[in-house]
């Protein structure tokens, strides 16, 4: 599949992940970003957190993931050039039940080889990444 | 307050560290990513910030990680990288703007591999100053 057929404004995929604090123990390790607000809820709260929080760069890794899953699943050889996010609201994890954060995305450009979509990015009801920007371009 | 006359500094780039498959492939499999070779969009994160850190980490610079939190993050990516490839990382203090008492330190680092310039990694850290 080709570009052809998206137009811009259409919204593409929405993705949601369910977050657990296991899945932070795990980023950090793979990451090396250690920090213990991730992963301790008196280190988190003496932060002036209401409980641990994720890694921004969990979440915008959860990003990539929706945005490489949607690519894939329409067929688009396509590599990505620019991504780029800002961490408005953090995403609260509690010990039980976890977190979800859930990623739509939505074309905002478009021309004959490349893609610029735009996600927004929510848990819990509030929008955790505003803007959340992704530029893939067709090999 | 950080001490502004730091901005626009920068570091000659580090030695060339091998992104490994071993690497590539736990933070992939931390993600829920499929494994395809290729290192991970948001992997550069876990090199470009220890390389930022020897510039930050000053006592004459004034950072207090305590109060540091993740503002903003860019990745531009000139070309696809495989794991295997060796980089160096080259920070450079961007900009240093005051705002209401906080900082906002805005960096960038230069991701390179034998054939140049592969990446380019903007971070900006929002420093809570002493009143918040």
């Amino acid at each position: 599949m080709s570009l052809t057929g998206l137009e811009a404004g259409q919204t593409v995929f929405t993705s949601a992940f369910a977050v657990t604090r296991a899945d932070l123990v795990a980023y950090a390790d793979a990451s090396g970003d250690q920090n213990p607000i991730h992963q301790d809820e008196a280190a988190a709260k003496a932060a002036g957190l209401p409980d641990v929080i994720a890694h921004g760069m969990y979440t915008m890794g959860l990003v990539s993931r929706a945005v490489r899953e949607w690519s894939r699943g329409a067929g688009l050889d396509a590599t990505l050039t620019d991504f780029s996010a800002r961490f408005a609201k953090p995403v609260v994890v509690p010990a039980d039940g976890g977190a979800e954060v859930v990623v739509e995305g939505k074309i905002r450009k478009l021309d004959a080889t490349s893609v610029e979509l735009a996600m927004t990015v929510t848990s819990g009801g509030e929008k955790v990444l505003a803007p959340a920007r992704a530029t893939l371009v067709v090999k | 307050m950080l001490n502004t006359s730091y901005a626009g500094r920068s570091l000659p780039p580090t030695e060339p560290v091998v992104i490994t498959a071993d690497a590539v492939t736990r933070f992939a499999q931390a993600l829920g990513l499929d494994d395809d070779g290729t290192v991970p969009p948001t992997f550069l994160i876990s090199l470009t910030l220890p390389a930022a850190e020897r510039l930050i980490d000053d006592p004459d610079f004034g950072l207090d990680w305590s109060r540091v939190l993740h503002r903003e993050q860019r990745f531009a990516y000139h070309r696809e990288l495989r794991a295997g490839a060796a980089v160096t990382c080259a920070s450079t203090i961007e900009s240093i703007k005051s705002v209401a008492g906080n900082d906002l330190l805005a960096l960038r680092t230069d991701v390179a591999d034998g054939d140049g310039l592969a990446a380019e990694v903007w971070t900006t850290l929002f420093v809570a100053g002493d009143a918040a």
